[in-house]
């Protein structure tokens, strides 16, 4: 304890006027200031009295805070009578004077009988209670939810904390030695021993359900996060193994149990390397590209998941990815990486991010493209997989751009031959699930093209399946005016539906002719692409919507 | 000087020691003589006398010269060589403190008050519990009437200063003529001068603990004789006699090993001269069973035996049957192999649980509560309950059959600050505020006895290691020994300075061991009532105490968080455990005395190696290595004091704190116009470290601020 006394050069910390004052509240009008002088040192040797006898009796209350009842048990161990009406009930509240630095006064409101009695009675409180659980067993402590919180995330600090107190006497240790269990050991040794062998996928698929649905791996997590780190450093050129990785992460992240966000500025950098990194496995048959495609997937996960906790988290892994993009020395499977991460972080992030550097990403890549100016057969299949990135990132994002106009499709389901309006709705997506298919198609044609012919693919030969697929639209595109395709494309794609009503039809009309207007803006969106694409752009268009601007 | 001068002095000198009648007699020989009366001495060519003089002319009443002389004498002692400034540096606390307590005897308090102030943090580090209570005195009656303050007047405070620092101190005083600090130095403080080098500052804690006159009677009481070995023909020996049959393999290892410890400490024993006369004593009259034990070879054989003192009650078989196979079970705990701790969580409790304890087999724990009741829970019916009660909360108010589940025990008619089971469990024995200790039968459910005898609040009581003997203690400064069958106190122990907290039996329950808000724990002989032994170390009041299970050993746990590991037989102690920063609970050690337990009012449980120590100690003292002992563990609660800890049997450990509900620490305000203060409110901080406590007067100014670290 130690004892402030505010007044150093008083007789008394407890000052005449007090006993002044209390001397007259109980009658005593003519004390002397003398004698009141000479109570008040008194008068504090017994407060402190009193209040050392209650710190006692506080102690064996084992408490550490001083309660009123602990006044009066001092008071009652000097043979006192205790104070009442203090002891029952919360504390009482004190305010402090408006305009006095030090002055305070109860907060004592008057209470009207009525009230009181007509109060209902209070709830009683509850019963006391033993609730039993484990501590420690042999040692350890359990990580349930009766014990403190893991000392997994706090144990640093803690021993900071010891390291500054108590000097030598506490040995530090690792705090993870504390509460990795031998059992949980072994399960991290198998799993890493899964994931580096890579002879038995069915059993290593085991442990990727394992990892995602396991309840009490999280001591574990620090473990995995540096094993993926360490390992994704130093396996680059093995493919597989990073594949394998890139899974055990997105358990990890499937995993409802673990906590993974304090790990997670660990993890981030293995997995962007993988989705970036210029050379990813070392022998040409490794799809890296795929790899690329899953952390892609995996990086969208993690920054829908953790994107509100972590601002920054997004803007950071964008502005990694776009510096890639637009960085010219970069290799091209670099650049299909970030094309692909940004891909996957939704239409929003193409738009902004990747349309705008189209044009001149586009001219950048252009010489690459072209089988007579590059030579090299690999730096041109490179390209290729770019441009096809490119255009499908593009593609997709104009897709869902035209699929949010309140939306053709659905007065669809407001006409009453709901049949029709199901063979109207379901189309496009048939339609698109074609285009996909044949875009998705294409490279592998691609592939076989660089394999099989020496002339290298052209782009001619590469579109002809898209252009097949869609040849009204391609025929047609190119000489109709817009304003025409406004009027023509409902009255071609509803010419079905005209008997319905024609009032309807006039309705719609106004509401596209609405959705028009708003949309203009991506509708020049779309004029920009298909300059920059070509015929290419156009699989990704709904055909309602294709119709339309057509 | 002349002799006038001279004539002039003596007369001021008598005049103002109030020696009248000579006064007048040596003013009539003046006039008689017409000269100096003094004209035999031949003062002119002394000057130590002329000085000496002088100096007793000086009003000796000026308060300010206090404060002179010591702050003088403080900047000489900071200023001082560095190897002997620590030794020096001791010397200032009792010269502050009398000096402050010389300026409150004379009525200076204004001056006592500034000079305490100024001076006093120099000494808070190490003396802030003794400052505490010392600034309150402020008046000449009040230095009467505080023990503290009384105990320091009248005692000299021993301080061991080596040859020269004694020297330089001694030249000092008499260059500087600072005859009142000399004066106060000669008259409360004796020199125990040693001729060598300094001591290195850190290593006697004695040295700086200031206890009234304890010293000396300390250094007496410690010079008697104790046994602390355990008794013959213990549980643990039948144990090991048939244990021999029984123990397997990786038993037997262990006891070789520690049969070579027992070795060395047979060794050491040997040493300890007049306690082993009692033994060889006892040894000749057990030879054929020595015989017998020495085949075993086992630590406890080894250990001196002790008769017991009192008649011991009678184990029933079934009981003893009990005990046998528990301590064969036992699991063999270290450094490495850790116990399992099992925790005991009160809820609810609404701030009302003064005390906890758990039976020897953890079964059964009991409550004290402040609002005077006792609850005992049985917690193997829990158990089969407990699963279901946790999960709806509806029917935690009532057990599952609309009753409690639990036994009250009402009966006391004040706040029962200890509820504590005999060793098989069938008795529950509380002590509470209203000066009596009850007996309660956890068969029955109801009270057997009111044991009345004590004149205060009965702080503790605790079971003899063997039932039937119990031992309290009380705010009267007394403990006190009684058996079940009587309703008046067997013995009386006196002699502690202020409110005995806590009493814990010796394993051979000769003795008992009490702990004091005076910061000693003392060792009291059960048979004769006299105090065997005094322990000082404590910077504050001992709440907790235990003993280890070889009867050697005692852990005492205090305010601060310091929990002390004595040695018994030399009454010193061997290692500070710090760790701790709040009240030390409750202290356990295990079954084979390889660990301690303490619980805390930080929300942890520590666990201490002790078994390094004690091999260790010899060998350790020499160097003077302190810092031996270590917390191997920590186990953090969430948010609940522990209260009560308890090994097993089987060397499982209990625990048991109410949860602390969050951290809502208002403030609490009492009326106190009685003192002239209006209010005294209690801030307590969200982390529990501090706490200020302000008092008020009704002009609503904060008089005295209390803060609480």
């Amino acid at each position: 304890m130690q004892l402030a006394v505010e007044g150093e050069e008083k007789m008394s910390i407890v000052p005449k006027e007090t006993i002044e004052v209390i001397a007259q509240s109980i009658g005593i009008t003519n004390l002397s200031p003398e004698a009141a002088l000479m109570l008040a040192p008194d008068v504090e040797y017994r407060v402190r009295e009193i209040m050392q006898e209650a710190i006692k009796c506080m102690r064996h209350s084992k408490r550490t805070t001083l309660t009123a009842s602990d006044v009066d048990g001092a008071l009652n161990l000097r043979n006192l009578e205790p104070i009442y009406g203090f002891g029952s009930g919360g504390p009482i509240r004190f305010r402090k004077a408006i305009g006095h630095r030090d002055l305070f006064y109860t907060d004592d409101r008057e209470v009207d009988f009525k009230d009181v009695i007509e109060a209902p009675l209070p709830k009683a409180p509850l019963d006391t209670e033993i609730v039993c659980h484990w501590l420690a067993i042999e040692g350890v402590q359990p990580a349930i939810p009766e014990n403190a919180p893991l000392e997994v995330i706090r144990a640093p600090a803690e021993n900071q904390i010891y390291q500054q107190k108590d000097g030598p006497l506490i040995d530090i240790r690792l705090p993870v030695k504390h509460v990795l269990s031998k059992e949980l050991q072994l399960y991290f040794q198998k799993i890493a021993e899964l994931t580096l062998s890579k002879s038995n996928p069915s059993l290593f698929k085991e442990a990727l359900v394992s990892l995602a649905s396991d309840s009490g791996l999280h001591p574990l997590v620090p473990y995995f996060t540096n094993f993926i780190a360490d390992e994704v450093s130093r396996g680059l050129n093995d493919f597989l193994l990073l594949f394998n990785l890139m899974h055990v992460v997105r358990s990890l992240l499937q995993n409802p149990h673990i906590h993974i966000e304090p790990y997670l500025h660990q993890l981030m950098p293995s997995v962007v390397t993988c989705l970036v990194s210029r050379k990813l496995g070392n022998r040409f048959a490794d799809n890296h590209w795929d790899l690329r495609d899953f952390t892609a997937n995996l990086v969208a996960l993690i920054c829908k998941r953790f994107g509100n906790t972590y601002i920054t988290l997004q803007s950071r892994l964008t502005k990694t990815l776009v510096n890639a993009l637009l960085d010219p020395k970069k290799a091209l499977t670099q650049h299909y990486g970030a094309i692909q991460g940004l891909a996957a972080l939704g239409h929003n992030v193409v738009r902004l991010l990747v349309l705008s550097n189209l044009e001149p990403y586009l001219s950048l890549l252009e010489p690459e493209l072209d089988a007579e100016k590059q030579k090299n057969q690999m730096k041109s299949y490179e390209a290729w997989r770019v441009y096809g990135a490119i255009l499908r990132a593009a593609g997709l994002c104009i897709h869902d751009r035209l699929k949010i106009f309140p939306t053709l499709p659905s007065p669809s389901p407001s006409f009453p031959s709901k049949g029709k309006g199901k063979v109207i709705s379901t189309e496009p997506n048939k339609r698109k699930l074609g285009v996909d298919s044949s875009e998705n198609r294409s490279p592998h044609k691609r592939l076989i093209a660089t394999d099989g012919s020496d002339g290298g693919p052209s782009p001619m030969q590469v579109d002809r399946p898209t252009g097949d697929a869609n040849p009204p639209q391609n025929s047609v595109r190119p000489s109709s005016s817009e304003q025409a395709s406004d009027g023509n494309a409902p009255e071609s794609r509803n010419a079905k539906e005209k008997d319905d009503s024609k009032g309807r039809a006039i309705t719609r009309k106004a509401i596209l002719d609405q959705i028009w207007k708003d949309d203009l803006d991506s509708g020049r969106l779309l004029v920009k692409l298909h300059q920059l694409y070509g015929d290419r752009i156009l699989p990704f268009i709904p055909s309602t919507e294709m119709s339309l601007f057509l | 000087m002349d002799p006038e001068q001279v004539d002039e002095f003596v007369m001021g000198y008598l005049k103002k020691k109030g020696f009248n009648s000579a006064a007048k007699h040596l003013q009539e020989s003046l006039h008689n003589n017409n000269g100096s009366s003094f004209s035999s001495i031949d003062y002119p060519n002394d000057p130590e006398l002329t000085k000496l003089i002088r100096s007793f002319s000086q009003s000796e009443n000026d308060p300010s010269r206090y404060r002179e002389g010591y702050s003088k004498l403080r900047s000489w002692g900071y200023n001082s060589l560095d190897l002997y400034k620590h030794e020096l540096l001791r010397v200032m606390y009792p010269v502050f403190i009398h000096c402050y307590m010389d300026l409150v005897g004379k009525g200076h308090t204004q001056e006592a008050r500034s000079f305490f102030n100024s001076f006093r943090k120099d000494h808070e580090m190490v003396h802030l519990r003794d400052l505490q209570k010392l600034g309150g005195v402020l008046a000449p009656s009040h230095l009467q009437e505080m023990e503290f303050a009384r105990s320091l007047r009248q005692s000299k405070i021993n301080i061991k200063i080596c040859q020269y620092s004694y020297d330089l101190l001694i030249q000092y005083l008499h260059r500087t003529e600072s005859t009142l600090m000399l004066g106060i130095i000669n008259e409360h403080i004796n020199f125990q001068v040693y001729s060598g080098q300094p001591n290195s500052a850190s290593d006697d804690i004695e040295a700086v603990t200031i206890v009234g006159s304890f010293h000396e009677t300390a250094d007496h009481v410690n010079q008697k004789e104790i046994h602390w070995g355990l008794l013959e023909d213990s549980l643990e020996d039948r144990l090991e006699k048939t244990g021999g049959l029984l123990s397997d393999s990786e038993k037997g290892q262990g006891e070789s090993k520690a049969g070579d410890d027992s070795k060395k400490r047979s060794a050491e024993i040997g040493k300890q001269g007049s306690s082993t006369k009692k033994l060889k004593k006892d040894k000749a009259g057990t030879a054929t069973t020595k015989v017998a034990r020495q085949e075993t070879s086992t630590v406890l054989s080894s250990m001196p035996r002790v008769k017991p003192e009192l008649a011991m009650p009678v184990m029933s078989t079934d009981v003893e049957e009990s005990i046998l196979e528990d301590l064969r079970n036992r699991v063999q705990l270290s450094s490495v192999a850790m116990p399992s701790v099992s925790f005991y969580t009160f809820v609810n409790t609404h701030n009302g649980l003064n005390s906890s304890s758990i039976s020897h087999d953890g079964s059964l724990v009991a409550g004290g509560f402040s609002d005077s009741s006792i609850k005992v829970w049985d917690m193997a019916k829990i158990g089969q309950a407990g699963s279901c009660a946790l999960q709806d909360d509806n029917n935690q108010i009532v057990g599952k059959n609309g009753r409690r589940n639990y036994t009250l025990l009402v009966g006391h008619s004040g706040p029962v600050y200890s509820a504590t089971f005999s060793p098989p469990g069938d008795y529950v024995l509380s002590s509470s505020a209203d000066t009596t200790i009850r007996l309660w039968s956890t068969k029955l459910n109801a009270n057997l006895v009111c044991y009345k005898g004590h004149n205060h609040t009965v702080w503790d009581a605790q079971f003899s290691p063997f039932g039937h003997y119990f031992a309290s203690c009380s705010h009267d400064r007394t403990a006190r020994i009684w058996s079940m069958d009587r309703m008046q106190p067997l013995r009386m122990m006196a002699g502690h300075l202020s409110d005995v907290d806590c009493v814990q039996w010796h394993p051979n329950c000769n003795y008992i061991a009490t702990g004091s808000s005076d910061k000693t724990v003392r060792l009291w002989d059960v048979q004769t009532g006299e105090c065997v032994r005094i322990f000082i170390g404590h910077r504050s009041m001992v709440l907790s105490l235990a003993m280890s299970p070889d009867g050697r050993y005692m852990a005492s746990g205090d305010e601060d968080g310091t929990i002390m590991m004595w040695d018994l037989s030399t009454a010193r102690c061997i290692t500070p455990l710090m760790g701790h920063n709040s009240c030390v609970w409750t202290l356990s050690y295990s079954g084979e005395g390889s660990l301690l337990a303490s619980g805390s009012a930080d929300c942890t449980v520590k666990l201490w190696d002790v078994s390094s120590s004690t091999k260790l100690t010899k060998a350790e003292e020499k160097n003077g290595n302190s810092n031996r002992l270590r917390s191997i563990r920590t186990f953090p609660t969430k948010s609940t004091p522990v209260h009560a800890l308890r090994f097993s049997r089987r060397n499982l450990l209990f625990a048991a704190g109410a949860y602390y509900m969050s951290d809502t620490v208002g403030s609490i305000f009492l009326n106190f116009d009685r003192f002239g203060i209006m209010a005294v409110f209690v801030n307590m901080s969200r982390d529990l470290r501090r706490a200020t406590c302000d008092a008020i007067d009704r002009r609503s100014q904060i008089v005295v601020r209390f803060a609480v670290a």
